[in-house]
């Protein structure tokens, strides 16, 4: 319980959010799965913490699905690891997601912003 | 799959490297940031979580993960199996006796019944027949139904009645291939929706025969243009030698191509060109031709036949005979695939088909009982993998692979003993069904098996795993709940189980008992000659190289004497068809004479004809009954001298008086200016099939039958060489042929046999129900046996300790063995009572094949019972002794 606690001012990934967002890292360069979390963490501000059982279970999905490729690197430290790297495909999966995911944010946003009106309510 | 198995092993292996790998850096960062090494590596796991949770999650993303839980369950499968050989053997060996039992039946139906013809929509092809001796029908009237019915396409004829009849020799350099030559209509090939391959089918002039023009071309079958003519490309145009004449090929048939289904596949197709003759209506003078048609789309058999039925009626009554008018009255319409199976044998397959499907119900029967028992034994394993977490389908689909692994290497095996069946019987099955192709399971009969094993799979793995998926976890891991075990409810349907295979089993061996004693009534029919020691061989005669001379004396002759003389043959002897042959049928019959009231009751008598030589009844030794058989002074130049049977004399004279009265009789109308004398009476015999009785018979002496006189034509078509020798017919039948091919080489074409399997022959379809049934009904009952043993063993292991309760609180010995008798008694009650009620049923089924005996033989019933209680209670005397020895101490100690 302890250790849950120390996880609680992060935020939780929306469900099918994590594809876009690894999509959208990728796009900066080919990336590691450890990269792929430290970068999302700092560049959310240290509010994003992608889970390793929810990381690579995407990560593979999304090889799957053709939308990046993989290849072994060494590192710049010498460690042996498994780079990810955009397709187009996959560039066009990432435009597709952020339009859906921007029209999403508009509409939760009108109706969150929208002032009560009339008393009945 | 090697391959595929690779790849994944990689696959998983370089996940596992990706994770460490995450886990170094976070390790290193860590580090970085200050903390020291065990700090830094608890720190990281803690944050990365469960690891070989995350490799299977992400392994489930791959789309294999279905794949690699198979290969798990099939490991943990394979263990089970390894775990408790007994039981899987006793279940692949039960499937595999029902799998190769209906296999090697399915293939045999398949063969038969279902086989796919090679014409174009066979569906729509009718045959259509009258009620004359051939069932054909003359051109004329033909051409009437062409011209006035509506729901046929097209109507075609041919005329192929007599396999033999129709066999001609195509002369090559050296040596002659002989072939089937069917005689068909131009527009046979259009009607049944095949073109030539190459070259063209026959011009088509009036009422669909072929025109004159092409009265001298020829079509080939694929086999005989590629064995007989080495597939020469330039056949079209050749002229060619066909017994006698010379034609013109036309055309080469497609590989495959068979008309009229069933003849050999190397076969020459004849031109049948109108004559005079053609467009009479008189009687046997008439050429009759079969008749094959093609229903208009949409119309269906009955309304084609109704109608045509009606034209029919009009078309008789032009027929100036009253006698043959009305054989031409009516017809029957009958789909052309329907009628190339006899109704007998579509019975008689249907009949074994059904008995082998019956055995396959018992060996899933006994098979799902078997594994409801193991079920039972493992539901403390079962419940343990439910408590860890495995979800009731995972629990059920391991169960189903398991069964499905049992069922694979029972089908395997199931193949290699249809295989075997087939080939232990394959004589029986071919000359019943007329299979003139390999019998071995061909893709469709594989199909089946498939379909057979997952289903056997499903049905008798399912049924136990849903039940130990369902049971509750909770009672079943508490200590001892083994003993107090798995409830009535599946020890009632365990009991079912057993009764429905008891009840199975009786009615397979009351088939198998009835056949039996078909059997033995068949082997003691007297048939009236010898059959020990008597090789026969059917030859093909080239009687068109004969033409203009006497075969008697030119190659019947010559070649019997040089027969007669070979080392180790006793007497030899020729006649057109040796007794229960069926290859060849003469029929005699009365010429119309002074039409008296004799007359005609003579001029009905159909009796079979035969040219025999006088050796005959040394070979054959059919008795005399008055008078003497033919003998070396009846010579061609001698008086013409006749032997009837007494069936002939019963018809002849009309009532039942000494058979002598006959003898010196000169028989009316054989020959206008010699009438040949009868001056002998054979007793009666079987001369068709066993099962037949006698019927009128007349045998012509063959050195009398010279050319011009009546018998001549017809002892030239066939003629079956008979030898009475001590010596091995293996080792005889070389040396017969080459002296056949030295007395002509076309001879040499010759099929050989014994007498004696020509009678095995003749018992026919019951001899090989029978067989078949006996090894089927054998089964059934050792499966039978089996599972009652099987269920009554696992209850008293199941009970051992409240028998023990029971013995210690003083209970007899002997009652308690009565006990566990009476639990099998009543079973076996049950099962028979229902056996009997299922076969009084079911073996009316078996009636046409039945001789001798009635289908509802009590004393088959009685004896199929009481063998079934014998063996059922010796069966559940084991588990008895056992239950009865129960050591009290020990079974409440083992607690």
């Amino acid at each position: 319980m302890g250790t849950k606690n120390s996880y609680q001012n992060r935020i939780e990934l929306v469900q099918g959010t994590l594809d876009m967002l690894l999509l959208r890292s990728l796009q900066w360069g080919p990336q590691h799965g450890y990269g792929l979390v430290q970068a999302l963490r700092t560049h959310s501000g240290d509010v994003l913490q992608v889970e390793t059982g929810s990381l690579y279970p995407a990560l593979h999905r999304l090889e799957r699905q053709g939308w990046v490729r993989s290849e072994w690197k060494q590192t710049e430290s010498k460690q042996r690891a498994k780079y990810y790297r955009i397709t187009p495909q996959g560039k066009k999966q990432l435009l597709a997601n952020v339009d859906r995911w921007q029209q999403m944010v508009q509409a939760v946003g009108a109706i969150l912003e929208r002032e009560p009106e009339g008393s009945d309510a | 799959m090697r391959p595929w198995v690779l790849r994944f092993a990689r696959r998983k292996d370089e996940l596992h490297e990706e994770l460490r790998a995450h886990l170094q850096m976070a390790v290193a960062d860590r580090m970085e940031r200050g903390e020291t090494t065990d700090e830094a590596r608890q720190n990281a796991i803690r944050e990365m979580g469960n690891l070989p949770l995350i490799e299977d999650v992400t392994r489930a993303m791959w789309g294999g993960m279905w794949l690699e839980r198979v290969l798990q369950d099939m490991k943990y499968a394979l263990r089970q199996i390894r775990r408790a050989p007994g039981f899987s053997v006793t279940v692949v060996v039960t499937l595999a006796l029902g799998l190769g039992a209906t296999v090697a039946m399915y293939t045999v139906v398949d063969r038969v019944l279902l086989r796919p013809l090679p014409y174009r929509d066979a569906g729509s092809l009718v045959k259509i027949e009258t009620m004359t001796s051939n069932g054909g029908s003359p051109l004329i009237d033909i051409e009437e139904w062409q011209a006035r019915s509506h729901a046929l396409q097209s109507i075609a004829f041919y005329d192929a009645d007599s396999s033999n009849a129709h066999l001609a020799f195509i002369e090559g350099k050296d040596e002659s291939t002989q072939v089937a030559e069917p005689h068909v209509s131009a527009n046979l090939f259009p009607t049944l929706g095949v073109r030539a391959a190459m070259g063209r089918t026959f011009l088509e002039g009036k009422g669909g025969a072929v025109r004159e023009e092409d009265a001298h071309t020829l079509l080939l079958s694929d086999t005989v243009w590629r064995g007989g003519f080495g597939a020469d490309p330039h056949i079209i145009g050749r002229v060619i030698r066909v017994s006698g004449e010379s034609f013109t090929v036309i055309g080469v048939m497609p590989r495959g191509f068979t008309f009229p289904y069933g003849i050999q596949r190397s076969a020459v197709w004849k031109p049948i060109v109108p004559v005079a003759a053609d467009m009479t209506r008189k009687g046997d003078e008439t050429p009759r031709h079969d008749t094959i048609a093609r229903l208009k789309s949409g119309v269906s058999l009955s309304a084609a036949a109704a109608e045509l039925k009606g034209i029919q009626a009009g078309v008789a009554r032009q027929y100036p005979d009253a006698e043959y008018r009305a054989h031409v009255a009516s017809i029957r319409m009958q789909r052309y695939g329907d009628s190339l199976v006899n109704e007998d044998v579509r019975k008689s397959l249907l009949a074994l088909g059904g008995a082998s499907g019956v055995l396959w119900l018992i060996a899933c029967v006994n098979v799902t009982s078997l594994l409801l028992a193991r079920a039972a034994a493992r539901q403390r394993e079962i419940a343990v993998r439910g408590a860890l977490g495995a979800s009731r389908w995972r629990i059920v689909q391991q169960l189903v692979i398991e069964g499905l692994m049992l069922s694979v290497v029972a089908s395997a095996l199931g193949i290699g003993l249809a295989m075997l069946t087939l080939r232990m019987f394959e004589h029986g099955l071919k000359t019943q069904f007329h299979i003139y192709t390999t019998l071995t399971p061909n893709l469709r009969v594989l199909g089946a098996l498939l379909v057979l094993t997952v289903m056997s799979a499903l049905v008798s793995s399912v049924w136990p795993a849903m039940a130990a998926a369902r049971a509750a976890i909770d009672p079943a891991l508490r200590e001892g709940a083994t003993q107090s075990g798995t409830g009535r409810r599946q020890h009632r349907l365990r009991g079912l189980l057993v009764v429905a295979e008891i009840a199975m089993s009786l009615t397979l061996l009351v088939a198998c008992g009835l056949l039996l004693r078909t059997i033995y009534a068949l082997r003691h029919v007297p048939l009236g000659f010898r059959t020990d020691h008597v090789m026969v061989a059917n030859m093909s005669i080239p009687n068109y190289k004969y033409a203009g001379r006497d075969l008697y004396k030119d190659l019947y002759g010559p070649l019997l004497g040089r027969v007669q003389h070979m080392p180790g043959v006793d007497s030899a002897s020729l006649m057109s068809e040796v007794p229960l042959g069926q290859t060849f049928n003469i029929v005699f019959s009365f010429g119309d004479g002074n039409s008296s009231a004799v007359d005609l009751r003579r001029g009905k008598i159909r009796a079979k004809a035969s040219g025999v030589t006088p050796d005959n009844q040394k070979v054959f030794g059919f008795s005399m009954l008055r008078g003497r058989f033919f003998n070396n002074g009846d010579t061609a130049t001698s008086t013409p001298v006749v032997v009837v049977n007494r069936e002939f004399v019963r018809e002849y004279e009309g009532h039942e008086g000494d058979p002598g009265e006959i003898l010196g009789t000169p028989l009316l109308g054989s020959r206008k200016e010699k009438q040949p004398v009868v001056v002998g009476v054979l007793d009666d015999e079987r001369q068709v099939a066993v099962a037949r009785p006698s019927q009128a018979e007349i045998e012509v002496c063959l050195p009398q039958v010279t050319p011009g006189s009546m018998f001549y034509e017809p002892a030239g078509m066939a003629m079956d060489l008979a030898v009475r020798t001590e010596r091995d017919p293996a080792e005889m039948t070389p040396e017969l042929r080459r002296v056949l091919r030295e007395a002509s080489p076309e001879l040499a074409n010759s099929t050989f046999t014994t007498m004696d399997q020509v009678v095995e022959d003749s018992y026919g379809s019951q001899q090989l129900a029978a067989r078949l049934l006996e090894t089927f009904g054998g089964t059934a009952l050792v499966l039978c046996i089996a599972g009652i043993y099987g269920l009554l063993a696992y209850l008293v292991t199941q009970r051992t300790r409240e028998l023990g309760i029971r013995l210690a609180l003083g209970a007899q010995r002997g009652r308690v063995m009565g006990m566990v008798l009476w639990q099998a008694g009543r079973m076996l009650l049950c099962g028979v009572g229902a056996g009997l009620m299922l076969a009084y049923i079911s073996v009316r089924l078996l009636h046409t094949l039945l001789y001798g005996v009635t289908a509802h033989d009590p004393w088959t019933m009685v004896a199929v019972t009481l063998m079934l209680l014998t063996g059922g209670l010796a069966a559940a005397y084991l588990p008895a002794r056992r239950a009865a020895g129960v050591d009290p101490m020990e079974a409440l100690r083992s607690e």
